[in-house]
């Protein structure tokens, strides 16, 4: 294959529902052997693009192309790609080597090569080999989704999907889970399609991050593109919490804050806006002794702290706004509750983005 | 005190079953017992004991003929209704189309009609399109009353489905006909074997309907009310009985039959 040739294009690709456009003029081209991840929140229009790049439903308009060849009205059992279920749909009338060996089965492969590939792939997804008889239903939740990631697999497909597999799973399983999958992505060598509506999981997984809101792609990049340089206040929020200012640009380049009464110091910009939000990471705020430590300061009362695992959060409240601050806890702050501080941050550390 | 309050809910649960269980058994226990009484009058207790109304109910060709016309119309009627039920239970659980509220409101109507009254219209309209009336006329007019019930049987499983179980197998390589023998089919089993045992049951048991429309091909409950309004003959319980036994000998050969199907599964696995 060419270098350069993506495995998978998309082009234009917009579903219509009714008035309601759920994908909005989609372009994107995936690399082979890439891990992916869409992230969204709900109604943002993912599943539906990723059903149809599966091949479960046909675009309006715009085109989906693999391996540069028009896909568009070829049906899902007839490409070379396999979606996990948000459900997993698992056959649940069936047990864990039906299951696996299912596509194979359709296939016509005989009952004992079936048998051989699913003992591999049971390995691959850490199952035990007992399970191989066990009815699907008397399994647990991590189980079920090893069953369906061994099914999916079985069809060796060239891009495998994912559909908020994790959503249903409780935290610690899931956090679990996303290391066994990216260490499975890069096992197999597949190209991963992923999403879901928490970005943190995107974070952890993915090569590159696409963000959809009401139906368009607005931002992609890689995870560390996404967190340093959201586009806009969505993306910069999606992210969890942090500090999101509305600013006003005056005509001496100072930002100025109505909310706080305060006149700060932003970044350099190209594009001349006028007004924005200056979005400030809780890591990049800190403490100060005194206002000459940091390009940028605010004074406010300590609100309330939060210990959290290898970090504690801290809430100051300044003017009608609550900051947030994050420190490592072997650095924690000392003070407390109801304390005046000073807190503030460099200029480096700031990003301007719009509505 | 907890554990006392537990100990006389516990008993309440079990002399209420036991209540209920009497109440469900008893009379059919009475017309077992009766069956093998000597006397020619039902009564209780029973005084002297006899199997001579099984010989003669055994030999009289009439029940045999009664019973096969009754299995036909069963037959026939579990077949159809499984058929059309299945199909409009997926109109009524799966599909969202424009008309459903109302057909799902629709579809209850003949169950909630008077029996009576039914197979007496019917017999009425079956006289004006030129029917006569028999077993095929009968096995209509059930499954007029019987499709909804099957329909709704059928609909509970349909709506316990997932669908994207279907979408799984597609995009696992399976073609529509496929997906349905290999999904959908294995999935709803379960409902369609109910809807066929509900269907098949209420047909078996059905007076209203068949008297009206049956004519000359007399079912087994047409018979036996027949027989106890006029004439009665201790044949009556003894038929009653030897339906019990049938059905028992039907329910564990299902059993056995479960049993060997789930021993050869797990040799298979």
């Amino acid at each position: 294959m060419a270098e350069g040739t993506p495995i998978l294009r998309i082009e234009h690709v917009t579903k219509q529902f009714g008035k309601l456009a759920a994908v909005n003029d989609v372009s994107l081209d995936i690399v082979d052997g890439e891990f992916f991840t869409i992230v969204g929140p709900s109604g943002s229009g993912k599943t539906t693009l990723l059903r149809m790049l599966a091949g479960l439903d046909k675009p309006t308009t715009g085109d989906v192309l693999l391996r540069g060849n028009r896909v568009n009205d070829v049906p899902a059992n007839k490409r070379p790609t396999c979606m996990v279920f948000q459900s997993l749909a698992l056959f649940n009338h069936r047990t864990v080597g039906q299951n696996i060996e299912f596509s194979l089965k359709m296939r016509g492969v005989s009952r004992s090569e079936r048998r051989e590939r699913c003992k591999e792939l049971m390995k691959v997804v850490r199952l035990p080999e007992d399970y191989y008889a066990k009815g699907v239903t008397k399994c647990s939740g991590g189980e079920r989704q090893r069953v369906a990631l061994a099914r999916a697999l079985a069809s060796d497909p060239d891009i495998m999907f994912f559909d908020e597999p994790l959503s249903a799973i409780d935290y610690q399983l899931r956090k679990h889970l996303e290391v066994e999958l990216k260490d499975l992505h890069r096992e197999t060598g597949k190209t991963f399609i992923y999403i879901t509506h928490s970005l943190e999981e995107a974070m952890v997984m993915s090569d590159r991050i696409g963000i959809m809101q009401a139906g368009n792609l607005i931002q992609i990049g890689t995870p560390d593109e996404i967190y340093t340089q959201p586009l806009n206040k969505f993306v910069s929020e999606f992210m969890g919490e942090v500090n999101t200012l509305p600013v006003v640009i005056g005509a001496d380049g100072k930002f100025d804050c109505a909310e706080l009464s305060a006149q700060f110091i932003g970044p350099a910009q190209s594009n001349r806006a006028t007004s924005g939000y200056l979005v400030i990471r809780p890591e990049s705020m800190r403490f100060l002794n005194e206002p000459s430590q940091a390009d940028n300061h605010v004074s406010g009362s300590l609100f309330n702290e939060y210990a959290m695992g290898s970090r504690v959060q801290y809430h100051v409240r300044a003017g009608n706004q609550m900051l947030v601050v994050e420190k490592l806890r072997e650095q924690a702050f000392q003070g407390n509750l109801n304390d005046d501080v000073l807190i503030g941050w460099d200029v480096k550390d700031s990003v301007l983005v719009n509505d | 005190m907890e554990s006392r309050s537990k100990r006389w809910t516990k008993s309440l649960i079990i002399v209420w079953t036991g209540v209920i269980v009497l109440f469900f058994f008893v009379p059919i226990a009475g017309v077992i017992i009766s069956s093998f009484g000597k006397s020619r009058y039902f009564r209780f207790p029973v005084r002297s004991w006899s199997t001579k109304w099984y010989d003669q109910t055994l030999n009289a060709n009439l029940t045999e003929n009664l019973h096969i016309t009754s299995f036909y119309v069963a037959g026939c009627v579990a077949l159809i209704a499984v058929v059309l039920g299945f199909f409009g239970a997926l109109a009524f659980a799966r599909y969202d189309w424009k008309g459903r509220i109302f057909y799902q409101r629709l579809i209850m109507l003949p169950i909630f009609f008077p029996q009576a009254v039914l197979g007496l219209a019917l017999l009425l309209w079956f006289t004006y399109v030129g029917v006569l009336p028999s077993w095929e006329a009968a096995v209509f007019a059930h499954l007029v009353w019987i499709i909804p019930i099957v329909t709704l049987v059928i609909s509970i499983q349909v709506y316990g489905f997932d669908v994207s179980q279907e979408e799984a197998a597609f995009d696992l390589g399976a073609n529509r006909l496929q997906v349905f023998r290999e999904v959908t089919l294995p999935a709803l089993a379960p409902g369609l074997f109910s809807g066929a045992l509900f269907a098949f049951l209420l047909s078996w048991g059905n007076f209203p309907l068949s008297t009206y429309t049956s004519g000359a091909d007399s079912t087994v409950t047409e018979w036996l009310y027949t027989k106890m309004s006029s004439g009665y003959t201790p044949m009556i319980p003894t038929i009653g009985a030897l339906s019990v036994y049938g059905s028992i000998a039907i329910l564990f050969i299902g059993y056995l039959l479960l049993i060997a199907r789930r021993r050869r599964n797990e040799k298979r696995a």
